[in-house]
């Protein structure tokens, strides 16, 4: 019933670049801070200690004026191969752990992006209501945001 | 206040009544017989799951049958999609960069 599988989304993709330059991009906050962001979103790195056991947080400002945070800890950090965190994005999904790997395949990296959901019932949960009611509503903002 | 299939499937008792529907027809005695909350709030989870346009109830003699809509339901679920195409667009975000980091290293080479 609660099977790994039926409460992981999963991304794979090819990035046409080098290994070193992406475990860069993607592990740098002045990196960071240019792409975790939706498109015209600031981002503010709050912290972000990359060392396993190591916490990390990023907010957004809404243009509401609210706060919107996401934050986790770094479980596990293999350089140039994998890293595993957790990441809360209040207020909507909350505790899910995220599993990230590198492999270089010449001059292009093959990346392999995990969403794990504590449960089954949880991750269903989220998808019929969580996210709708977090991300939906962000995401109206944002674009209300981005119209103007 | 709100009746549509999120507002319906915002309660976990909800969720439960619309999985057991979701297998067979039952009677209102015998959904309420599978929870531990009250009947009073049962009828009340089954009257916002009617508004809701989640379920009918269809009365047959003496007693009265919950029937599921499924079609209903299909919005709720567009939204695992959309959930994931979040992710998806983070990750075009990272893609986009790379490929402006890179090609301002080329230029400095």
């Amino acid at each position: 019933m609660s099977n790994l599988e039926n409460r992981t989304i999963t991304i794979e993709r090819t990035f046409n670049a080098p290994l070193a330059l992406v475990w860069e991009a993607w592990t740098q906050p002045e990196h960071i801070a240019s792409w975790w962001a939706p498109n015209g979103m600031k981002l503010d790195i709050v912290e972000h200690n990359f060392t396993a056991g190591g916490t990390w947080k990023f907010s957004m400002p809404m243009p509401d004026g609210n706060q919107f945070i996401s934050e986790g800890v770094y479980t596990e950090i293999v350089p140039q191969e994998k890293i595993v965190f957790t990441a809360d994005f209040k207020p909507m999904t909350e505790n899910v752990e995220i599993h990230v790997h590198f492999k270089a395949d010449g001059d292009k990296t093959n990346f392999t992006f995990h969403v794990v959901h504590e449960t089954e019932e949880y991750c269903r949960q989220q998808e019929k209501m969580g996210i709708y009611n977090g991300w939906g509503g962000a995401f109206d903002r944002l674009e209300g945001f981005l119209d103007s | 206040m709100r009746r549509d299939v999120f507002q319906a499937i915002a309660d976990p008792v909800r969720r439960d009544i619309i999985d057991l529907l979701a297998k067979e027809t039952m009677t209102i005695n015998s959904i309420a017989e599978k929870f531990d909350v009250s009947r009073p709030a049962i009828s009340k989870h089954l009257k916002i799951l009617k508004e809701c346009d989640i379920i009918t109830i269809e009365q047959q003699g003496r007693q009265r049958f919950c029937m599921i809509q499924p079609k209903e339901l299909i919005p709720a679920f567009l939204w695992i999609d959309q959930y994931k195409q979040l992710w998806e667009n983070k990750l075009d975000n990272f893609e986009n960069y790379l490929h402006q980091l890179q090609s301002k290293n080329n230029k400095h080479e």
